[in-house]
C-alpha cells in the first residue's frame, strides 16, 4: 500500500467508511500481531490485544497526526495495551503456553529447541528491551520507528536493541548445552 | 548453522502470523458493537434527562396551580382555543388544496 493510499484510506475511516478501515487493518494486521505475539508471549493474547488496537486506533483516528506511520501508530496503541495487561495479570500462564505455541508452527525451519529457548529468553527480557527486540529484530521496524512507537530516546532504543540481541544469542548458546 | 542465523529463525518462528481474512472484520464488528454501547448509554441518559426535567416543570405547574385556579382555568381554555384553531386552518388548508388539484 502506497502512503497515498493510506492517506485516502484514513480520510475515508475517519468519515466513518468501515471499509476503507477495514482495507487499512488487513494491509497492517500481520506487523501488529506479529510484535504484539513477540512482545506478550501469549499469541491468543495477542491477538485480543491487536483487535483492541485497532478498535481503539479507529475511535481516535481524529488524534492521528501522520508525523508516524499508521502502522506504527497502531502498534503504539497496542504496545501500552499490552504492557497494561501484563502489569495488570502477571507472567503467569505465558511460559505454560510457549510449548503449545511453538507446536503449532509446524511448517517453520526453526528447531523446535530453539524456540523454545527463545521463548524463555525473550521473557526474561524487560518490557521495552523486549519491545523493541520484537518490533526492530522481529518485524523489521527501523530504530526511528521504535522509538516513536514505545516514546523513547534513539540511542535507548538502539541499547535496547543491541542488548536484547546479545542475550537472546546468549539463550540460545545456553540451551546447546542443555 | 551459527547462533545468529538460528536466532533470525527462531524470531521469524516466534510470531510471524499468516494473514487473518476475518480479523479485519472481527475488528469492525467490535468497533461498532462498541459504538452502539455507546450511544445507547448516551439515549438512556438524554431520556433520563428529559424526563427529570419534564417531572420538574410538571411539579412546578401543579404548584403554581394550586396556588392561581382563575389563572391555570384561562390558560387551559386559552390553549385548548388555540389548539383548535390551529387543527382547524390545518384541515381547512387540507380541503383546500384536494379542491386545487381537482
Amino acid at each position: 500500500m502506497t502512503p497515498h493510499d493510506e492517506a485516502r484510506l484514513i480520510a475515508a475511516a475517519r468519515k466513518g467508511d468501515s471499509r476503507a478501515y477495514a482495507a487499512l487493518v488487513d494491509a497492517h494486521q500481520q506487523a501488529v500481531r506479529g510484535f504484539l505475539r513477540r512482545f506478550t508471549g501469549v499469541w491468543a493474547d495477542a491477538d485480543d490485544i491487536a483487535q483492541e488496537a485497532f478498535v481503539t486506533a479507529w475511535a481516535k483516528l481524529n488524534r492521528f497526526e501522520g508525523r508516524s506511520s499508521f502502522r506504527s501508530w497502531v502498534s503504539g496503541i497496542g504496545f501500552r495495551l499490552a504492557r497494561d495487561a501484563r502489569r495488570a495479570h502477571g507472567r503467569a500462564g505465558a511460559r505454560d503456553a510457549a510449548w503449545l505455541q511453538t507446536q503449532e508452527v509446524a511448517e517453520n525451519e526453526a528447531p523446535i529447541e530453539d524456540r523454545i529457548a527463545l521463548e524463555r529468553a525473550m521473557a526474561e527480557l524487560p518490557d521495552e528491551q523486549r519491545a523493541a527486540v520484537a518490533l526492530c529484530l522481529g518485524e523489521g521496524f527501523s530504530h526511528a520507528e521504535a522509538a516513536a512507537i514505545l516514546k523513547l530516546p534513539l540511542g535507548t532504543v538502539k541499547s535496547h536493541v543491541t542488548r536484547g540481541r546479545e542475550k537472546l544469542l546468549r539463550g540460545l548458546e545456553t540451551s546447546d548445552g542443555h | 548453522m551459527d547462533t545468529e542465523a538460528r536466532l533470525r529463525a527462531a524470531l521469524v518462528a516466534a510470531g510471524a502470523p499468516a494473514r487473518d481474512p476475518g480479523f479485519a472484520l472481527a475488528v469492525i464488528r467490535a468497533a461498532e458493537a462498541g459504538r452502539y454501547k455507546k450511544e445507547a448509554a448516551r439515549s438512556v441518559l438524554r431520556a433520563g434527562g428529559i424526563a427529570a426535567a419534564a417531572a420538574a416543570l410538571a411539579a412546578l405547574g401543579l404548584d403554581w396551580a394550586a396556588g392561581n385556579p382563575a389563572a391555570f382555568q384561562n390558560g387551559v381554555l386559552s390553549a385548548a382555543g388555540l389548539i383548535s384553531l390551529v387543527g382547524l386552518a390545518r384541515l381547512m388548508s387540507a380541503r383546500a388544496r384536494v379542491l386545487m388539484k381537482r
